[in-house]
């Protein structure tokens, strides 16, 4: 889906995701604990450091500057105390949407390609993150960060990622459907979309790594209808679209059921792999409102924490 | 060839291939169809799966119904089937077709010319070679057509091509240009005739005979070609003669006159009784319009023997009136044309001129007043004129009686005599009456015409018999003579009013009309020329450019219609001689004597249909159709047909449809609201879509609205809400803009809406209402931020503070600073001043006006400012209506006018 011209194509993907995300209030990932503050986005962290919120008093160790004694604190007690602070900082938010030829697909006219309903899914929540003060940015391009152009950025981003997958055309290497490894700081929350077909092992290496470092994440499986349900009847040659091969079905409606059966086998195991390291999943099918997509993903990040 | 019935075979041995079918049959249901291809991503969970039944897919019944179907047509049309197939032609060799295309062929040429291309259909078919031989003459004189052996192919362009010619067949010719092909062997002759009978037929049917079998083809009786022949030049009616071939029956035809304009003049049925073989029409015209009569023809019969050709000669010829000169002189009551003049005027052409100029055209009538004096040559041509049939009238008058021996009298004269005059007891003699015999037989007689004063005739045996018109005492008043094939009329008065009044009643009139219309055209001579043809009939009668193969008449040669000269009009724009076939033609039979062992037939169409090429069409288009659903089955074809298209393209009509309507301006549709907007002035304020502020909003414009009122010229009504995506702006001088959070972003239409409204004149007042926390986000405030978001697209110029000396700041109020709910926001306008009468399209705020100007019903401020009270209250007070000021009078209060009042002011 290479833009012709990118510069129109990725505006208006930015403004239709900002409409989308327009019907739900900004996102604030949930923290631990939020100190209410009148300027949105900043969290508390739950440790000392730099901010605006009381955090404790501790005791004046030699080193510290005079200043920083709190003296109406001090005049209550016997000792001397120098006010701190909690930790404020926005969060990071770091989003990957799957670039592999696999995802350039849909089976019917009226249906969108689920390339896109992952593009728009990514930019909405970008949208969201953003209006709530967090910082974005896309898996593997840079730091993230919450200015205004962050979203017109990432339109950007992801037209040239189109661009680069039309360019290369079928000689594109198989992507391995799940996001390569960059060393992300703790505590910073990804977002995976994509279609997951990957094998098991290799989502399990990938999520393991992440949480090894302590990243949250929440991966949405973008897929078709005709994917789940395999609605073809008769004699077909199926074709993939990463260099997989061809295999010949005389006659695929006999195939439905085994077929199920092996998809709902590999969701599950995603399921189970995602749960293991406190991580989220959701399965999204393309004929179905992306509001409803967002709705699950706001709740996935705004959510409690399990820890 | 295998016939059944009306169907017939040609090529029967191919519908063996017929038993081919159910082999077909078998193979098509066994064969698996070609399997479709689709890419599909989560091939990986499809790999090694594997069925649990093997059924094979088969072709879908309808599809293997469609391809047999195929077949089926494929073989039958290879069969060559026919419908109501026509009788063979027996025997071997070549066919001689022998076509009639003289002028008597032209009736229903279309149904001859479709019969020998069915014969020629079918010696194709029987692979026979033919022979082609028309029997009327080339133009030019050529030879008929004789095209030796040939493929049927090219006998049949040839035969589409051919025409009837406007003359008669010469079989003789046909004959003589049939000995050079050369033909060996037997063949079979089939002749088309035209149905008439000719001497000239049964040579070269014995010649064709000897060759083989003959078949005469002639249309039916009712088909045979009529003949019309030209009418005799009689004065009075023109008689056309209608003549037919085949009187058994009573036929019916009708007749039609043209004028040479082309338009219609007479049409009337001419009916044959059962045994008539002629009928006559009398046509009765005025004058005037026999004049005009250009051709006579039959109706639907289409053919030059039915077509008359009329020119001069049958027309009325003009009248001519001796006079000394050929310009008319005749202007006093005294002049001798004067009469003559304003009594045949309206009714004839009138010549004037000496005699030998008037004789150079044919005229009717020629009259001589008396006053003319004539010479001998003169008087040589006018018995010329009258012995070949020209009418002479002379007016008595003093010369007449005076004069001796002049031959140029009907009767001898013997002077005058006087009725009624001064010296006499006698009166002046009336007119009795009119003689039966002469043309003035019927006319009324005057009771108030009287003779006062005649030349007599001297009493004679004849005198009598040459008397036209009598006085009461039975003397002769006019007298007439025939003389060769003209008349010399003598009115025994002049033609002025001094020796009677005949001249000036309106018998007078009647009797030079009648005189006229026994007058008759007289041709100006003998043909002295050649004539070149100007326009030809073509076969069919139709008048056309002369082609370049007629030949001009020369003079002395007897005009025939031929090759040379084919019917028409010849010669040049002064004098046109029509040629006409049937002035040589008088007769016509239908064909009767036909030499022994010629069979003869009548010529029918058969009306046989081909039906190979209707079958291999169909055919072709399943076969295409049978393409397209094999690809369509594959998935190859580029549009998936499925069930949600038809339901995709309504819903795409239904949405162009509704598109237009929705993107109407709600003051299009919504006059109440444009009424209400442009009746008086209303500051309007843009709704939010949160109700609090919209109401915070509202109530803040209706208190600034009643300070306005109260204080100043500006007599504002009640605030209106402005909904920025479907109302008009254009009403409205000031919007007021609180941004909110919430506030979806803009549609491209509504920034185009508002980028048209700050182009043309329009202010907005942007409220950030984030005075508060401005100053300690670190980003800005909350509300600038949704602003520049906002205003994304839209076209804001810079902006800069409001500077000390700005039109705001003195526009009613003098004052510096603006507070609204709060105080200390900065308050930006434009930069430098466009064209918009120096007034600043954007203002941006900070300061949360509209809750400083908000009252409710009871006229008590609903929102406290801070941190100055009710003293900034009324400064947010002033600012709105030094802003409204600004707004509606733009730059007026920079004029200098004002600034000595305002500098000694400021300087207080």
């Amino acid at each position: 889906m290479a833009s012709p011209a990118p510069v129109a194509t990725t505006e208006r993907a930015r403004r239709r995701a900002e409409q989308l995300a327009s019907v739900l209030p900004p996102l604030q990932v949930a923290a631990e604990r939020v100190a209410a503050t009148v300027i949105q986005g900043v969290h508390g962290r739950r440790r000392v450091g730099p901010g605006e919120a009381f955090w404790q008093f501790r005791r004046y160790q030699p080193g510290d500057p005079a200043a920083r004694i709190d003296w109406r604190q001090s005049a209550r007690g016997r000792f001397v105390f120098v006010r701190e602070n909690e930790w404020e900082a926005a969060q990071s938010v770091w989003l990957w949407c799957d670039p592999s030829n696999s995802m350039h697909y849909r089976s019917k006219r009226g249906l969108i390609e689920k390339r896109e309903r992952a593009e728009l899914l990514t930019l909405a929540t970008a949208a969201l993150l953003l209006r709530g003060g967090e910082r974005v940015a896309l898996l593997g391009t840079g730091n993230p960060t919450s200015s205004r152009a962050t979203l017109t950025r990432l339109s950007q981003e992801l037209g040239s990622e189109d661009a680069a997958t039309a360019a290369a055309g079928k000689k594109a290497p198989p992507g391995s459907g799940m996001p390569p490894l960059h060393s992300l700081p703790r505590y910073g929350r990804l977002v995976i979309f994509g279609d997951c077909f990957a094998e098991l092992e290799t989502i399990q290496k990938t999520v393991a790594t992440y949480a090894a470092r302590g990243v949250r994440g929440h991966i949405v499986q973008v897929v078709d209808p005709a994917e789940l349900a395999l609605p073809f009847t008769g004699r077909i040659r199926f074709e993939g679209m990463e260099g997989e091969g061809r295999m010949l079905a005389r006659r695929v409606e006999a195939l439905r059921g085994e077929y199920g059966e092996r998809l709902e086998a590999h969701r599950g195991g995603i399921a189970e792999i995602v749960r293991a390291v406190g991580w989220t999943f959701q399965r999204h099918v393309t004929d179905q409102p992306s509001e409803a997509a967002l709705l699950g993903i706001y709740a996935a990040l705004a959510g409690p924490e399990v820890r | 060839m295998l016939s059944l019935g009306a169907l017939a075979f040609a090529t029967p041995w191919v519908l063996l291939a017929g038993l081919l079918l159910p082999i077909i049959w078998l193979l098509l249901r066994v064969t698996p169809p070609a399997p479709k291809q689709l890419r599909f991503p989560a091939i990986s969970f499809l790999f090694g799966l594997k069925p649990r039944e093997e059924t094979p897919a088969h072709t879908p019944w309808w599809l293997l119904l469609l391809r047999v179907a195929l077949a089926a047509l494929i073989i039958l049309g290879l069969a060559h089937p026919l419908l109501n197939p026509r009788a063979a032609i027996i025997g071997g060799g070549p066919l001689i077709l022998v076509l009639d295309d003289g002028w008597a062929a032209a009736r229903d040429w279309n149904k001859k010319r479709a019969s020998a291309i069915e014969l020629t259909d079918q010696a194709e078919r029987d692979n026979r070679p033919m022979v082609l031989l028309t029997t009327a003459p080339e133009p030019g004189n050529e030879p008929p057509v004789a095209l030796g052996p040939q493929r049927p192919a090219e006998i049949r362009t040839k035969i589409q091509a051919l025409q009837p010619h406007p003359w008669p067949s010469d079989r003789a010719a046909a004959l003589a240009a049939f000995e050079p092909l050369q033909l060996t062997g037997s063949a079979e002759t089939v002749w088309i005739s035209d149905g008439l009978e000719d001497a000239a037929i049964a040579p070269l049917a014995e010649r064709l005979q000897r060759l083989g079998s003959v078949t005469v083809l002639t249309p039916a009786a009712a088909d045979l070609p009529y003949l019309l022949l030209p009418p005799e030049n009689t004065p009075g009616t023109l008689d056309f003669t209608v003549k037919r071939p085949a009187a058994d029956e009573a036929g019916l035809t009708i007749f039609r006159a043209f004028a040479a304009d082309g338009h219609l003049i007479d049409r009337e049925p001419v009916r044959f009784d059962a045994g008539q073989g002629s009928a006559v029409v009398h046509l009765k015209l005025p004058v005037e319009l026999r004049n005009t009569l250009a051709r006579a023809d039959l109706e639907g019969q289409d053919q030059t023997g039915a077509a008359v050709l009329l020119d001069e000669r049958w027309a009325r010829r003009p009248v001519g009136v001796v006079a000394s000169s050929a310009h008319s002189t005749a202007e006093s009551l005294l002049d001798d044309n004067y009469y003559l003049e304003r009594a045949l005027g309206p009714y004839a052409e009138l010549r004037l001129g000496p005699i030998a100029d008037l004789l150079h055209t044919p005229l009717s009538l020629i009259m001589l007043p008396d006053s003319v004096l004539t010479s001998d040559s003169d008087r040589g041509l006018i018995e010329q004129f009258i012995q070949k049939g020209g009418v002479l009238v002379r007016f008595a008058g003093p010369n007449l009686a005076a004069a001796d021996n002049d031959k140029l009298l009907p009767v001898r004269l013997r002077g005058s005599r006087t009725l009624g005059s001064a010296l006499q007891w006698t009166t002046p003699e009336p007119l009795a009456g009119f003689e039966p015999k002469s043309p003035f037989a019927g006319l009324t007689v005057p009771n108030d015409v009287t003779v006062s004063r005649q030349v007599l005739a001297e009493p004679s045996i004849e005198l009598a018999d040459r008397t036209w018109a009598r006085l009461a005492d039975g003397t002769p008043l006019v007298t007439a003579e025939h003389r060769g094939e003209g008349w010399l009329v003598l009115f025994h008065v002049p033609a002025t009013a001094d020796w009677s009044n005949l001249p000036i009643s309106g018998v007078f009139v009647e009797m030079l009309r009648r005189l006229v219309s026994i007058g008759q055209g007289v041709g100006a001579g003998v043909q002295q020329v050649a004539m070149p043809a100007q326009e030809t009939l073509d076969g069919f009668a139709r008048l056309a450019a002369a082609p370049g193969t007629a030949a001009a008449l020369q003079p002395g040669e007897d005009a025939v219609v031929g090759p040379k000269h084919p019917p028409g009009f010849y010669g040049t724009e002064q004098l046109r001689r029509s040629l006409n076939l049937t002035s040589g033609i008088q007769d016509i039979a239908a064909l009767k004597t036909l030499p022994q062992g010629v069979t003869r037939a009548e010529l029918a169409l058969a009306g046989e249909k081909d039906l190979r090429p209707w079958l291999l069409t169909i055919a072709l288009v399943i076969g295409l159709v049978d393409l397209v659903i094999a690809l369509a089955l594959r998935g190859l074809l580029g549009v998936p047909l499925g069930r949600g298209t038809a339901a995709g393209i309504a819903l795409l009509l239904a949405a162009a449809a509704a598109a237009p309507a929705q993107a109407q301006d709600k003051a299009a549709d919504d006059p109440a609201f444009a009424l209400k907007a442009t009746l008086h002035t209303h500051l309007a304020y843009i709704e939010t879509g949160d109700k609090r502020i919209d109401d915070v909003s509202l109530a803040g414009l209706r208190g600034l609205t009643l300070v306005l009122n109260r204080r100043t010229a500006v007599e504002a009504e009640e605030p209106m809400a402005v909904d920025v995506e479907h109302d008009e702006l254009a009403f409205f001088p000031l919007l007021y803009w609180p941004i909110v959070t919430g506030q979806p972003p803009l549609s491209a239409g509504a920034i185009d809406r508002i980028n048209f409204f700050l182009r043309n004149g329009g202010t907005i007042l942007f409220d950030t209402r984030d005075t508060d926390t401005a100053e300690i986000d670190p980003r800005g405030g909350e509300g600038q931020r949704r602003l520049q978001e906002l205003a994304r697209g839209l076209q804001i110029p810079p902006l800069i503070p409001v500077p000390p000396e700005h039109v705001l700041t003195k526009a009613f109020y003098l004052m510096q600073n603006f507070p609204g709910r709060y105080s200390g926001g900065t308050l930006w306008v434009e930069a430098k001043d466009s064209g918009n009468d120096e007034v600043s399209s954007v203002i941006v705020g900070s300061n949360d006006y509209a809750a400083a100007w908000a009252v409710d019903r009871n006229g008590r401020p609903m929102f406290a400012t801070s941190p100055g009270g009710e003293l900034q209250r009324e400064q947010a007070f002033r600012f709105g209506v030094n802003l409204v000021m600004y707004a509606l009078t733009g730059n007026y209060k920079t004029d200098q006018v004002h600034v000595p009042s305002i500098l000694e002011r400021l300087g207080q």
